[in-house]
């Protein structure tokens, strides 16, 4: 089985470098089979990352209008916000990505996206306590994605 | 009722299809455009900061993180004026192989532009996604020759986003021979995507518009100009990179963090608009004829039709690289040393959306005294709000989703890297 994580964000804002630390320490485990990939979210950089694996686990920072920082949401592609409009998108990510990658039949075997809600994106590097507090929890979660998906999935 | 006496606001908080996050602001007062205010989040002023203190061999590492669509701009315009304050001139075929990642990007971020965020406005979609499902081979052409500019920059650069293997005076390793020419075929193909390309984007319907602008591109006698060369103005100034700031003022406007540049005290442009008119005559043949066949003549005026200029500087990328890699013999080192002195350098190379002036200020232990960035978004801002100020007045008649798309249009023109490029998902969360 192969396996794509793609962490997504900026190193220089703040929390929203939180998919890339996740990423970094993914990659460090040197796993067989595993690829890793840093990207910031342009969408045929995703698309090109995880085409052909069979599956791709997804790490991105989000932001909320009233955040609890450092919670995780797990998302299956399928759940994602539907086809988004123009108007009210903030230019490219993670949905356009998917719903190109559907278009073109691109997307891996089995898609999941991790988000975690950040407390800080000014510009700056390092994470807020809480965000890196959520870290080491999401290094497993997405370690156990890459060996199978959960039963009741 | 006249509608002369209302008030009307627009605003376009998150621009569609642009890099990074942006907004608009406009203000119709009495049927009068009374302000437009376009906010762009610009990081160079963060890093500006962040570099003062720090070694001299790290801003061409630390700014290629200021924009994930064009880190090599930063990195050659970096490189270039550090090795100015140092007095080292990096030639031969280190220069040739940094053209050579240069092109790369070119060829990437026009290809990004033209299929996933400009194309669609011309064919009434709202999105890449809609033209995918409308006609896949078609995007599926623009995704291959976007590939065809990463497998340079992941060669050349190390990886294809924040290329690692950029320094001071040249390159950690140096490709060989056959890895370069292993990239011939997939150039080759690339270059009758491109020329497809502009084909196909010639046959788009184009708004009239016309720009007086003022154009301000580097010039690179005998050849077209991506990382060296002077600058000349269409009004006829001509200067040198280490004269750059007693012509372009930066100043500070309360809507944007970003800093709006000024020539001379008047508005102007930078990028392909510009590159082309100043330095039409230094394409390729091939490229050159591409251009002519799209009917793009000496000239282009109208700023919708940037997206040949595109075409035809992709095309040109292209050719570019595949003659540098014909060229390419591996230097006996990789890179020549930079050693520090007290000094001051400058360097402009054309980022694929316009002019990318760095200047360093550098004490004798290579210790960075001061830096300051001006991106070319900066300088096309006003001349953007110009545009912008203009389609407004003629298009008041419009309710304000298609005035708010007209000016998403406007602004799309330019490819304005509004490049803070912190990426969120808007999340929606159900509570019960």
């Amino acid at each position: 089985m192969t396996g794509v994580v793609v962490g997504i964000g900026n190193e220089y804002r703040e929390d929203d470098g939180v998919g890339l630390v996740v990423a970094e320490q993914i990659q460090r485990r040197d796993l067989p089979d595993v690829r890793v990939v840093s990207t910031d979210g342009e969408p045929s950089r995703m698309i090109e990352a995880w085409a052909g694996a069979d599956v791709a686990v997804v790490i991105d920072a989000a932001r909320l209008a009233d955040p609890n920082p450092g919670r995780v949401h797990r998302i299956l592609v399928d759940d994602l916000p539907g086809h988004v409009s123009p108007a009210s998108s903030h230019g490219l990510g993670v949905p356009e990505a998917v719903e190109l990658a559907r278009a073109l039949d691109r997307l891996p075997g089995r898609l999941v996206l991790y988000t975690v809600e950040v407390q800080k994106t000014g510009f700056g590097v390092g994470l807020s306590d809480p965000v890196a507090a959520a870290v080491p929890g999401l290094v497993d979660a997405v370690l156990r994605e890459l060996a199978g998906p959960p039963c009741l999935e | 009722m006249s509608h002369r006496s209302t008030s009307r606001r627009l605003r376009v908080s998150a621009l569609t299809r642009v890099e990074g996050e942006g907004g608009l602001h406009i203000a119709v007062h009495d049927g009068k455009v009374t302000s437009v205010e376009l906010n762009i989040y610009e990081p160079p002023r963060f890093f500006e900061a962040f570099l003062r203190g720090r070694g001299y061999t790290e801003p061409p590492d630390i700014t290629a993180r200021v924009c994930g669509i064009c880190p090599v701009a930063y990195q050659m315009s970096a490189c270039q004026a550090i090795e100015d304050a140092c007095g080292v001139h990096v030639g031969g075929q280190l220069a040739a192989l940094r053209r050579l990642l240069y092109c790369g990007e070119w060829i990437e971020s026009h290809a990004l532009h033209i299929y996933l965020l400009h194309a669609p406005d011309f064919l009434g979609l709202p999105d890449a996604i809609a033209l995918a499902e409308r006609d896949r081979a078609t995007l599926e052409r623009g995704l291959s020759l976007k590939k065809a500019g990463n497998a340079i920059m992941e060669l050349v650069g190390g990886r294809s986003i924040h290329p690692i293997n950029v320094r001071l005076g040249g390159f950690y390793r140096l490709p060989a021979k056959a890895e370069l020419a292993g990239l011939t075929e997939q150039l080759r193909r690339a270059l009758d995507e491109a020329i497809a390309t502009a084909r196909w984007a010639s046959t788009f319907e184009f708004p009239d518009a016309t720009i007086d602008h003022e154009l301000l591109s580097l010039r690179d006698p005998g050849r077209y100009p991506i990382d060296t060369g002077t600058l000349v103005s269409s009004s006829g100034l001509d200067f040198s990179p280490a004269e750059y700031l007693d012509h372009v003022t930066e100043l500070q406007v309360p809507h944007s963090t970003a800093l709006h540049a000024t020539l001379d005290g008047g508005r102007y442009l930078v990028g392909p608009l510009a590159r082309y008119a100043m330095n039409a005559k230094w394409l390729s043949p091939t490229a050159r004829e591409v251009a002519t066949d799209i009917g793009l003549g000496g000239r282009c005026r109208n700023p919708h039709r940037s997206i040949l200029v595109r075409a035809v500087e992709t095309v040109y990328a292209i050719d570019e690289a595949l003659r540098i890699i014909a060229e390419y013999e591996p230097p006996e080192i990789a890179a020549v040393d930079v050693s520090p002195r007290a000094g001051t350098g400058h360097g402009v190379t054309e980022a694929p959306r316009g002019l990318l002036y760095h200047r360093y200020r550098i004490d004798t232990d290579g210790t960075i005294e001061d830096a300051v960035i001006v991106p070319p978004t900066a300088q096309n801002q006003p001349a953007i709000e110009d545009d912008l100020r203009r389609l407004v007045s003629i298009s008041l008649h419009l309710d304000d989703h298609e005035l708010a798309h007209r000016c998403e249009r406007a602004i799309r023109n330019y490819d304005p890297c509004i490049s803070c490029s912190a990426h969120f998902l808007d999340l929606t969360v159900d509570r019960t």
